[in-house]
């Protein structure tokens, strides 16, 4: 190709687009990284901002578009493929050889001898004065070590393009310093780095540019000294046409009195990923908890329902302490749960629409044997409330789209008479309309006087539905919003840690 | 303590292994006469060669359960070549065909086709069983040649030929996964697939490879029992695969892959056989035999597994809290700044 002004970019990405099935992850992406960059890429989740990396690594093979390195076209179809062109991807969660050394997991996969790969790494170690033994297994290492060994990784194949996909996400405040200082380091030898993240604070203490992603698009691009705060929390949100039908939906309070009494209050619950939890829902309420991946909304809907393990704090179900009940006493007593990953934690993918919606309720439907007149008057109820798509009672619930199988699993919770409903990522995955669909029964429980936990990431869902919010970061509440404040600028500012 | 674990599996199984021979002996010291401790090496060498080939699949994650009868169809066709009178690289030669065949077999079905390890080398073993009957017409084969059967019993400088053989090649073998730099490449797919792929290991042959492996040494298991059982009867090699597997776990081969060595699962396999023949001293009855491999087996593979997931549990609770140590940090940093 022919040399234009100055050296060509160190990667240059153009038109790429990539769908998942029905699901458009990437709709034309171009972006340029030069040497010695570091270019933050910034997305709400769903952004593409993972797709966009996992190709660039080779994980991935891109529908349409191209990526030129150096100025020479490449094509990236396997990982090592993306390493001998210089593109090394460090995971978000380490990849590391958890019964090897430290040793073994950097020299795995290179063609040189042990001898040379442990020169060259200890030489690295000392020049970036980290301490790091050799011989350390790699299960021992903090979450900080295993991602130098990932960086050394990169670095021991000569790495020009470095990914870090998330790098601080479970890194303490002192690992972190030492990680920027490695960064500063590696670019003052031309590295180019392109780092994503989720705070925005680490966005101008290290970034030279910033990319905004939203739907498959970048939508703002430049030198990170354009931007301000403000500015990078407008990227992120929505265009106005979708912001209009958002707000277009009218919000009905069904709280009664202001002495009614809450369905459930958490009082101070800490668990492993988040601390010192306190909120109260009532009935007829939707009580949306926002924020982004990782913040600890899930492990907190688990341990609450008694999947995971609460360490401290009391759970109280109209009034009575339903504390580590497990999962079949919360079931009991009125709490339910609809997990965010349908695929792996609630559905019977062979069975059918209607063992699936009876599954939860088997033990009141009859005592020995199975009353098939009564199963068969609830399918047939719910099918028609929830307009659920579907052939027959007896189609197997795999068979259904995702937006009908979510609405059998609402139906399979409501069968079981629930006071107090935890929904997690609701709509994740399920087209426009059924979403509509998923939003109207929602708004219908809460109608009937359920309480409702609504936790999600998607900032309009959350504005759409929620009476009340409140915004974890880091595992904390870290701001409330009544009735009146909700705001799509204010849930975004808080969900990143800005308040 | 985790550093040094690695190795520490290997020398428990040898401890094991000779407090065994030591409490045996105790109870009755025939047991411990240089005799009986050869006899019990020799007995031994069929089940090195299993859990040798074996320990390639578990490493990488899978597990070879088609081992006994690729051992009892390779000595079928051994033994019918040698009793035909042909040559001896060809009676190797047959028998490596079929157990590297079957190995090859398993390996494309369990990565091309997706078949679940354990389903997969289940329909082979089926598959090999009913084959064997076919080809021996559910007869045994015998009369094999005096120079096959009395190969079991050559010494070199006073140590079996066959136990030699074994030592060698479960030696070259750990030469090869240990500091071969393709070697440690079979653990490495066992003990985090995306991450071997991220390092650009070749997976899809790394795993057919492990099988081949396993394929071939249950073949020379084939031999090894041809040749000291003097005929070839049809359910040779039945069951030898629980005995394949235990061997391994005691050596110190983690079912979940990644972790374990050859050396290991040959102490494990002496073991194993010091078992069973430790039975007849103590005047156990026979069938004791497979009852308790079978216990030990599990015992073994509870313990290994209930250790993974303390483990596993420990790194988890860590990661989460680390959330609150970085913004416990960060505040005390601010405090100090202002």
């Amino acid at each position: 190709m022919v040399e234009q002004n100055g050296p060509a970019p160190l990667v240059e990405v153009e038109g790429m687009v990539k769908s998942f099935g029905e699901n458009a992850v990437l709709r034309d992406v171009s972006l340029a990284l030069r040497r010695s960059d570091v270019m933050a890429v910034v997305g709400g989740n769903g952004a593409g901002k993972s797709t966009l990396m996992k190709i660039l690594s080779g994980i991935y093979t891109p529908d349409k578009g191209s990526i030129r390195i150096e100025g020479r076209e490449v094509s990236l179809h396997t990982p090592s493929a993306a390493h001998a062109m210089g593109v090394y991807l460090v995971p978000q969660e380490p990849l590391l050889f958890p019964n090897m050394t430290v040793e073994e997991n950097l020299s795995l996969g290179l063609d040189e001898s042990r001898a040379d790969v442990r020169r060259r790494a200890v030489a690295l170690i000392k020049r970036l004065d980290w301490p790091l033994s050799m011989s350390r297994q790699a299960n021992s290492l903090s979450i900080a070590e295993q991602q130098l060994v990932e960086i050394l990784r990169g670095l021991l194949r000569s790495a020009k393009v470095l990914i870090l996909d998330e790098p601080t996400s479970s890194l303490t405040f002192a690992e972190i310093q030492s990680l920027f200082k490695l960064i500063k380091e590696l670019r003052a030898e031309g590295v180019g780095i392109f780092y994503i993240t989720h705070r925005l604070d680490e966005v101008f203490e290290i970034a030279t540019h910033v990319a905004i992603l939203r739907d498959g698009r970048v939508t703002l691009e430049g030198p990170v000294g354009d931007f301000t705060r403000e500015l990078l929390l407008q990227g992120l949100l929505p265009s106005e046409s979708r912001k209009g039908s958002a707000a277009a939906r009218t919000k009905t309070l069904h709280r009664n009195a202001p002495d009614a009494k809450p369905a459930l209050v958490l009082d101070r619950v800490s668990g492993y990923g988040f601390r010192d939890i306190s909120l109260s829902v009532y009935p007829g309420e939707v009580l949306g908890i926002a924020g982004v991946v990782g913040a600890g909304r899930t492990e907190l809907a688990e341990a609450v329902f008694g999947i995971g393990k609460l360490v401290g704090g009391r759970v109280l179900l109209e009034g009575a302490d339903i504390t580590g009940c497990g999962v079949r006493g919360s079931i009991r007593k009125g709490l339910n749960y609809i997990p965010e990953d349908r695929r792996r934690n609630g559905l019977f993918g062979a069975a059918s629409v209607r063992a699936n919606m009876t599954s939860a309720v088997l033990d009141t439907l009859g005592r020995v044997f199975l009353p098939v007149f009564r199963e068969r008057k609830l399918t047939s109820k719910y099918i028609e409330e929830f307009s659920i798509n579907t052939t027959g009672q007896e189609q197997s619930l795999g068979a259904l789209s995702g937006g009908n199988q979510q609405k059998v699993i609402i139906s399979r919770i409501l069968a079981t008479n629930p006071k107090v409903l935890i929904l997690d990522e609701p709509t994740r995955g399920i087209d426009a309309g059924a979403r509509g669909d998923v939003y109207r029964i929602i708004d219908a429980l809460k109608a009937e006087g359920l309480a409702v936990l609504l936790v999600s990431s998607d900032m309009e869902e959350i504005l759409a539905l929620s009476d009340r919010v409140v915004t974890m970061y880091n595992g904390t509440i870290n701001r409330e919003f009544g009735p009146g404040e909700i705001a799509l600028d204010g849930l975004m500012a808080a969900s990143f840690g800005v308040c | 303590m985790l550093p040094s674990f690695r190795m520490k599996r290997e020398f428990n199984a040898l401890l094991f292994a000779v407090l065994l021979f030591v409490g045996i002996g105790s109870v009755n010291p025939v047991f411990l006469t240089v005799r009986n401790i050869a006899l019990t090496l020799q007995g031994s060498v069929m089940y090195i060669f299993l859990a040798a080939g074996m320990t390639f699949v578990i490493l990488t994650g899978d597990i070879d359960v088609s081992v006994g009868a690729v051992l009892g169809m390779s000595a079928a066709v051994a033994a019918t070549l040698v009793r035909d009178g042909y040559p001896l690289w060809a009676v190797v030669g047959g028998a490596l065909l079929v157990g590297g065949g079957t190995g090859l077999l398993n390996g494309v079905g369990v990565t091309f086709l997706r078949i679940p390890a354990i389903v997969m080398t289940l329909g082979t073993m089926g598959i090999l069983r009913g084959a064997m009957f076919i080809y021996t017409d559910g007869k045994w084969v015998e009369n094999l040649p005096d120079f096959f059967k009395q190969a079991c019993q050559i010494c070199v400088y006073g140590i079996n030929l066959f136990v030699l053989a074994a030592v060698v090649v479960v030696f070259l073998m750990q030469l090869y996964l240990t500091t071969a730099r393709r070697g440690k490449y079979f653990a490495a797919v066992g003990d985090n697939l995306d991450g071997a792929v991220l390092v650009g290991v070749p997976v899809v042959r790394i795993r057919i490879a492990a099988f081949v492996v396993s394929g071939l040494c249950s073949a020379l298991a084939g031999l090894v029992y041809t040749s000291q059982i003097g005929f070839v009867g049809n359910v040779a090699g039945n069951g030898t695969e629980m005995t394949a597997i235990a061997a391994c776990v005691i050596g110190g081969v983690s079912l979940a892959g990644g972790t374990g060595s050859v050396a290991g699962a040959l102490f494990g396999a002496v073991i194993m056989n010091t078992i069973n023949s430790a039975l007849v001293f103590l005047k156990v009855p026979a069938y004791w035999n497979n009852t308790i491999s079978g216990l030990l087996l599990l015992t073994m593979v509870l313990a290994d597994s209930l250790l993974h997931r303390y483990l596993e549990e420990k790194a988890r609770r860590k990661r989460l809290n680390a959330r609150f140590a970085r913004a416990a940090e960060r505040r005390a940093c601010d405090d100090a700044r202002a």
